[in-house]
């Protein structure tokens, strides 16, 4: 597609915008230790933080799109009196602080948490300070991006291939499985891709809820926030392999995001 | 509708994902009137210089101190990275020596110790150091880098009996002690002036070895602080009877005034 002819003052703002938002990036990537990049990411605390974080954001990811899915269904087809209250509920996390997602996470299932205390009381097991609280989460900040991607594009199927399924008496389930799902799939995927990196990324809450420990709850971000405080030149390898992440995400979403930017 | 909606969801994600931790906030805001002095100072001292400020500001009208309390070895790496600030006040020499290019002279004026706390009337009736390997108890420590982790690592290293591992390694000291109050572990390795500042609620088991448990507090004036009048007379109002007075009551053990 050619490109419309665009006023000065505005190409001028842009510049600034796109430098704004690459410069950074930029020098981060010129802060990187190259030379000793392996070595860096290859120390113990480094190489199990990144493993943590890749297995447990994939985990939360898996989790929102086998839950998140049916539920985006019931935002995108269930009776709008309901749904229109449940819609802001369920995606209130998006937009939670970290720190406050850690906390609400803390309330309910602490050792004094509202569903945490029978727990604890019962078996002595509490979630904090496990590697399921990482995963947890990770679910709790992430699916609510796997949800609102996969409603809206429920919302916007041809309903041709439903009501067709319907007049052949397909039911809920078939109708939900056999065709909203598959032709659902792209933002499906979206949204899981989204869940994904937002529960990668997670750090204070994670860090409130369950705390921070090499190989079991500390995460890649987490490593990044205590190399800052001794070592910066692994704080900055570690920061590029998250940065790399970041732009390889946008990069495989290229397509969806200029679909959504260009209307 | 769909468009907008996943570009709210694209953006959402994308901006919250990958903030950094606010490792360099940087605290600067501009002055007005009034004259502001900045001081950077471990996590273990926030009570006491809060205190301390207050006092300071009653003498001196039309000033304002704003504090940034973090660990020392965070509030290190800011001063090196740059970070504005007049008094860098540090729980351990190390990290005074960490922000050194920013640091001209620094003195020693005051000693914590760390002990093990935990909840009165803990459901593991942990009474002794070594009552921390009983199945099932919860601790938790800084992380090593951190002063308090660090006097608990010599601590515990000299103490020699405990096999257990902590559950987690807190950022600072104040997470730490957060972390007890809300119920999350059973006992937690932080300072005697936290102990000192709840002891209602916990309980206090001190190491026999306490030289090995102590770390010391440094202050040092930044050499580029552009309050260097204010800021070295802040310094004085911490050997000054009046703060002598406050760190003592705090639980911090006195010593006398080195240069380091």
């Amino acid at each position: 597609m050619r490109g419309r002819k665009l006023d000065l003052v505005t190409i001028f703002m842009a510049t600034l915008a796109s430098l704004l938002l690459i410069l950074p990036l930029l020098a981060l990537f010129s802060k990187v230790p190259w030379g000793t990049l392996i070595t860096r990411l290859g120390e113990p605390n480094s190489i199990s933080a990144i493993r943590l974080s890749l297995w447990s954001s994939l985990l939360a990811a898996l989790i929102s799109v086998i839950l998140g899915v049916p539920l985006a269904w019931v935002l995108a087809r269930g009776n709008a009196r309901v749904t229109n209250l449940l819609r802001p509920l369920v995606l209130a996390p998006m937009v939670l602080p970290p720190t406050v997602a850690g906390m609400a996470l803390l309330a309910l299932l602490g050792r004094k948490g509202l569903i945490g205390r029978y727990i604890y009381e019962s078996t002595g097991w509490a979630m904090p300070f496990t590697t399921s609280a990482v995963v947890l989460t990770g679910v709790f900040v992430g699916m609510p991006f796997l949800a609102l991607v996969a409603e809206s594009t429920f919302r916007h199927l041809p309903r041709d291939q439903e009501d067709a399924a319907q007049l052949d008496r397909a039911t809920p389930f078939v109708l939900f499985r056999k065709i909203a799902i598959p032709q659902a799939r792209n933002g499906i995927a979206t949204g899981a891709v989204l869940a994904w990196a937002r529960a990668l990324g997670e750090f204070g809450a994670t860090m409130m809820f369950a705390g921070s420990l090499p190989g079991l709850t500390q995460t890649w971000p987490m490593q990044v926030y205590f190399a800052a405080d001794q070592d910066m030149g692994t704080a900055y390898a570690l920061s590029a392999g998250m940065a790399l992440v970041a732009f390889l995400v946008v990069y495989g979403l290229r397509r969806q995001l200029r679909y959504a930017f260009s209307n | 509708m769909k468009p907008r909606l996943v570009a709210f969801a694209i953006a959402l994600a994308i901006t919250s994902t990958f903030s950094t931790p606010s490792v360099f906030a940087s605290q600067a805001l501009k002055s007005t009137k009034s004259l502001t002095l900045t001081i950077f100072a471990a996590s273990s001292l926030a009570q006491t210089f809060t205190t301390m400020g207050k006092l300071f500001e009653t003498k001196h009208p039309g000033v304002t101190i704003r504090f940034s309390f973090l660990a020392s070895s965070t509030l290190a790496a800011q001063l090196t990275a740059g970070a504005p600030a007049d008094i860098f006040a540090s729980a351990s020499e190390a990290d005074m020596t960490l922000a050194k290019t920013r640091i001209g002279t620094s003195y020693l004026f005051a000693a914590n110790r760390i002990i093990l706390a935990t909840l009165k009337g803990n459901a593991f009736h942990i009474n002794k150091i070594v009552d921390l390997n009983k199945a099932g108890v919860k601790w938790i420590q800084c992380a090593h880098a951190v002063p308090c982790g660090m006097a608990a690592d010599s601590a515990l290293a000299s103490d020699g009996r405990v096999k257990s591992k902590p559950v987690s390694l807190e950022p600072k000291v104040a997470n730490a002690v957060a972390k007890l109050i809300a119920g999350e572990v059973d006992a937690a390795f932080i300072y005697h002036t936290d102990y000192v500042a709840h002891a209602r609620g916990f309980r206090e088991i001190r190491f026999k070895n306490q030289e090995a448990a102590t770390t010391r507090y440094l202050v040092g004036l930044v050499s580029d602080g552009k309050q260097s009048t204010l800021a070295q007379s802040f310094v004085e109002t911490l050997y000054s009877a009046a703060g002598r007075k406050v760190l003592a009551e705090a639980g911090f053990i006195k010593v006398s005034k080195v240069l380091k």
